[in-house]
């Protein structure tokens, strides 16, 4: 992913091209140098052959000389002596000739200087031969012999000479071959290696420009079918999309923006004064607030606001918006707006009924409340009033008569106790207590303490963790446990002693299928277990009931509203109660408080 | 003990209440002077006045109109004259936190109205000799607290 | 000759008693058969010499001879109870009846026809008492209250605290803290 990343970036790109740039610079030196040593290799290569030809001809035309003056010297013949000057004359060019031809190179020059001294005493001792010599009809052959002699020694020293000079001058031609050899060598290497990277450069540029354009003809489909989506999703969605060019005060509208607004696509020129027309009169600050957030470079908040239509239809919107920078560096502000009427109405009209159903529950707990309350005087009265004829009177009753009163009593008790029950129940129904950090140690100690006797009868064992503070209404966790740790101590196993075991630990929500939350909320887990005679487990939810009872009256005294208290104090605290047993071996109750 | 006539009063607008709370008495065989009142107002009216007897146990029901128990316990507890009477609350049954919360505001005795008449008689007597031992032991007042 | 003689053992006593208390200048009412009540407060002095004239009338001052010795038994239970010795219950009647120098029957009847109440109720009256006082202390837990006051478990004393004043200590802990603090708010 980066190498490709890589490839695509243009400082990637960039320095390609200055790299290309530099190889080719690089290689056009080369060649250019190799061009011009090849130029100069060759022509250093023809001024050697130059030098050699003329030293030959030279050879030649000193031969000639000889010849001449031999066939002179022979034949006294004036022929030969125009010849021999001829040939002089050639002499003196080709030396003449070397001159220039040799003026770069020292040793040659030395050499030339050293011929042409050789040669001037040749011609000197050839004067002495010819025109002294031979005008003489007495040739004096002695000194003929000797100056001749002399001239064949000066001739081959100037031979050799000669043959030094074309000696040095073949050795250059080795070397100056050589080099030519190498130049003719590289410079078309150079060549073909400028021609080839140029190749390559072009046909790396070709594709890579190739593939540019298909990838810009890939986005731009993409980006045409979004935006046609887009437009399509506005209408459908029910929200629009609008762009605010701060700097030069320009709006554009999707078309979906009209239609919110309840009119046809670009029917108006969008702007900020024709769309606060549309704005509900009392919601237009909110506007004029947002814009002035925008104005001063401000993220504005998002909105909420009432739009009229012109038919008198209100509709509720909501408003988003993002700055971006544009290819000319303006400011734009993305924004959104969101039909969000049908999840207003909706929404209020849920709220509008929790409310209502809220007063209606307040309206029934506190009637409990009050029912209960007032029922206990007069069934006080009745009680206390029996009693009293029942003591005074009792001897001067019938044994029928005794009968009934007693049935009058007992069902006046049991009256008693359950509107005792109900009036306990509404108590836990009263929420606007106030909730305060509860010590749970403290209120198990009150608990154990409210069942001292209790306890202390069965000699039951209480063991409990450290159990954490949490945010609860005291009393209302105080009578939990009692209910709790009271069903514990009441229903053990017959002469077996109630071992009862309080733990806590934090769990996650998703892990405990009752809580119905699938988050990794926290929860303490509160358990409250016993050795006691338990219960079938298909029972473990009807025993929350109000009133629901697994036992006789007779055999275990109470109304079965325990538990359902301590099932409402529960969710009063926002947590969940249940239970698990197994009968023989004993129950544990789990009650679930969230972790604030 | 007998050396001294208790007197109580009872504070309560239910006549039927203080005919048993009278009545009561009558049959407990500890000496005692019982006096009833209406409802509050008449109750704070003769408390107020001068050289008077003041009752050892005040009996106070909380549910009276006008003033109710709990307004004629904070006044009673704001004067200094009347502080060392033994204050007991005499009313329907209540949630603990309620109790409690008389005994926070000054109350002595709190009195769930029972169901039967021996158990009233039963209570009363008890609330007077406790009462009559926190006064001959010199124990603290202060702490005198009790939940029937 | 014979005379046959009735007599009004009461209106003779009476009448002794009044004579001789008169004729000492006290301020008396006689309460009923065998109390008299001296409104002012007699000499040392006084009272011997009275006793001695009632002495010759067959009438002795008996120094309320009950009370002072129920005062000297709820004395010693109160002494027993605030000790930090621990006594275990078995033992306050050897040690009462030693302190006292009588049996332990004769003491326990003669506290009840004084007092109406038992011996054991006012060790628990007082036990209890001191308990709340420790409670206010706020030095101790519960459970070293209990252990401090020689109960057996902290449930036997949380049993008899709530028996004895209708409440459970961590309540009454509650309330006299709250109390409290009402009444530096209003200070």
């Amino acid at each position: 992913m980066k190498l490709k990343s890589l490839f695509t970036s243009s400082f990637f790109l960039k320095s390609i091209f200055i790299a290309s740039l530099f190889i080719l610079i690089f290689i056009s030196t080369f060649l250019y140098k190799h061009s011009i040593g090849l130029i100069d290799s060759a022509e250093l290569l023809v001024h050697t052959h130059k030098v050699h030809l003329e030293l030959e001809q030279l050879n030649s035309a000193l031969k000639d000389v000889e010849i001449n003056q031999t066939g002179y010297f022979i034949s006294r013949d004036t022929i030969f002596l125009k010849s021999f000057r001829e040939s002089r004359e050639k002499v003196a060019k080709s030396i003449h000739t070397l001159n220039s031809l040799v003026d770069d190179n020292l040793t040659q020059r030395n050499n030339l200087d050293s011929l042409q001294k050789l040669i001037t005493l040749r011609y000197n001792i050839l004067f002495e031969n010819s025109i002294n010599l031979t005008d003489s009809i007495p040739m004096n052959a002695r000194r003929f012999n000797k100056s001749l002699v002399e001239g064949k020694i000066v001739m081959t020293t100037i031979r050799d000479q000669i043959n030094k000079m074309i000696d040095l001058e073949k050795i250059y031609m080795v070397e100056r071959q050589e080099r030519y050899d190498n130049e003719t060598f590289f410079t078309p290497f150079y060549s073909m290696m400028l021609l080839l990277f140029s190749l390559l450069v072009f046909v790396f540029s070709y594709f890579k420009i190739n593939k540019d354009l298909e990838s810009f003809k890939k986005s731009n489909d993409i980006l045409t079918i979004a935006t046609e989506s887009m437009k399509h999703a506005e209408e459908i969605g029910g929200f629009s999309s609008w762009q605010w060019d701060v700097d030069s005060n320009t709006f554009t509208y999707s078309d979906n923006q009209y239609r919110l607004l309840g009119v046809e696509p670009q029917s108006f020129v969008p702007s900020m004064e024709a769309f606060i027309k549309f704005v509900h009169p009392e919601d237009r600050h909110i506007i004029t607030n947002g814009e002035d957030h925008v104005v001063n470079h401000q993220r504005p908040n998002a909105a909420f606001f009432r739009i009229i239509r012109n038919d008198g239809n209100i509709r509720y919107f909501r408003s988003m918006g993002v700055f971006l920078n544009n290819a000319e560096g303006h400011k734009i502000l993305i924004g959104i707006n969101n039909d969000v009427t049908e999840e207003y109405l909706i929404s209020k009209s849920l709220e509008d009924r929790n409310h209502e159903l809220e007063k209606s529950n307040r309206e029934l707990a506190s009637f409990n409340h009050v029912a209960s309350h007032d029922l206990q005087e007069p069934l006080r009265k009745i009680q206390t009033f029996i009693s009293r004829i029942y003591e005074k009177e009792v001897e001067g009753l019938s044994p029928t008569g005794k009968e009934y009163f007693d049935k009058i009593q007992a069902a006046a008790n049991r009256m008693r106790i359950l509107i005792d029950d109900l009036l306990l129940f509404s108590r836990t129904n009263k929420v606007e207590k106030a909730f305060e950090a509860a010590d749970l140690n403290q209120l198990l100690e009150s608990a154990k303490q409210e069942l001292a006797q209790a306890i202390e009868e069965k000699n039951a064992t209480i063991k409990s963790d450290f159990l954490p503070t949490i945010h609860a209404i005291p009393f209302q966790i105080q009578q939990l446990f009692i209910n709790l740790i009271g069903n514990s101590l009441k229903y053990n196993k017959p002469d077996i002693a109630p071992v009862i075991k309080i733990e806590c630990e934090i769990i996650r929500a998703a892990d405990y299928a009752i809580l119905n939350k699938n988050t990794n909320e926290a929860f303490y887990k509160i358990s409250v277990s016993d050795n006691g005679m338990g219960f079938e487990q298909k029972y473990s939810e009807a025993i929350f009931t109000l009133f629901h009872r697994l036992h006789n009256n007779s055999d275990y005294p109470g109304t079965g509203i325990g538990l359902s208290i301590c099932k409402k104090i529960v969710e009063n605290h926002h947590g969940r109660i249940m239970a698990e047993s197994i009968p023989g071996i004993g129950s544990t109750f789990s009650i679930f408080f969230p972790i604030k | 003990m007998q050396n001294e006539i208790i007197r109580v009063m009872l504070a309560d607008d239910d006549e039927d209440d203080r005919l048993f709370f009278k009545d009561a008495f009558e049959e407990i065989k500890i000496k005692t002077d019982v006096s009833t009142l209406n409802n509050g107002i008449e109750l704070m009216n003769f408390l107020t006045q001068p050289d008077i007897a003041l009752p050892h146990v005040l009996f106070l029901d909380l549910n009276m109109p006008g003033k109710t128990g709990l307004d004629c316990l904070k006044e009673i507890k704001g004067i200094d004259r009347l502080k060392d009477i033994a204050i007991a609350i005499y009313s329907t049954s209540a949630s603990e936190e309620d109790i409690e919360e008389t005994f926070v505001k000054g109350a002595n005795i709190y009195i769930k109205k029972p169901h039967d008449f021996l158990a009233l008689k039963k209570i009363l007597e008890d609330v007077i000799t406790l009462n009559w031992q926190y006064h001959t032991s010199g124990l603290n007042r202060d702490n005198f607290l009790l939940s029937l | 000759m014979k005379l046959y003689l009735k007599f009004d053992i009461n209106a003779v006593c009476k009448k002794v008693l009044q004579e001789q208390l008169d004729n000492l200048d006290l301020n008396y009412s006689i309460q009923g058969f065998g109390e008299v009540e001296i409104n002012n407060s007699p000499s040392n002095e006084m009272l011997k010499t009275l006793n001695e004239n009632l002495n010759r009338y067959g009438i002795s001052v008996v120094e309320s001879h009950k009370s002072v010795l129920v005062q000297k038994i709820k004395d010693a239970i109160v002494e027993m109870v605030y000790s930090d010795e621990k006594l275990s219950n078995a033992k306050t009647s050897v040690y009462l009846a030693e302190k006292i120098g009588q049996s332990y029957g004769y003491i326990s009847n003669l506290f009840s026809d004084v007092t109406y109440t038992s011996i054991a109720n006012f060790i628990i009256l007082q036990k209890i008492e001191r308990a709340k006082q420790l409670i206010l202390t706020n030095e101790l837990t519960i459970t070293e209250i209990a252990w401090k006051l020689s109960y057996s478990s902290v449930a036997h004393f949380s049993n008899q605290f709530k028996n004895a004043t209708g409440l459970t200590p961590s309540a009454f802990q509650r309330i006299i803290d709250k109390r409290k603090n009402m009444q530096q708010k209003n200070a």
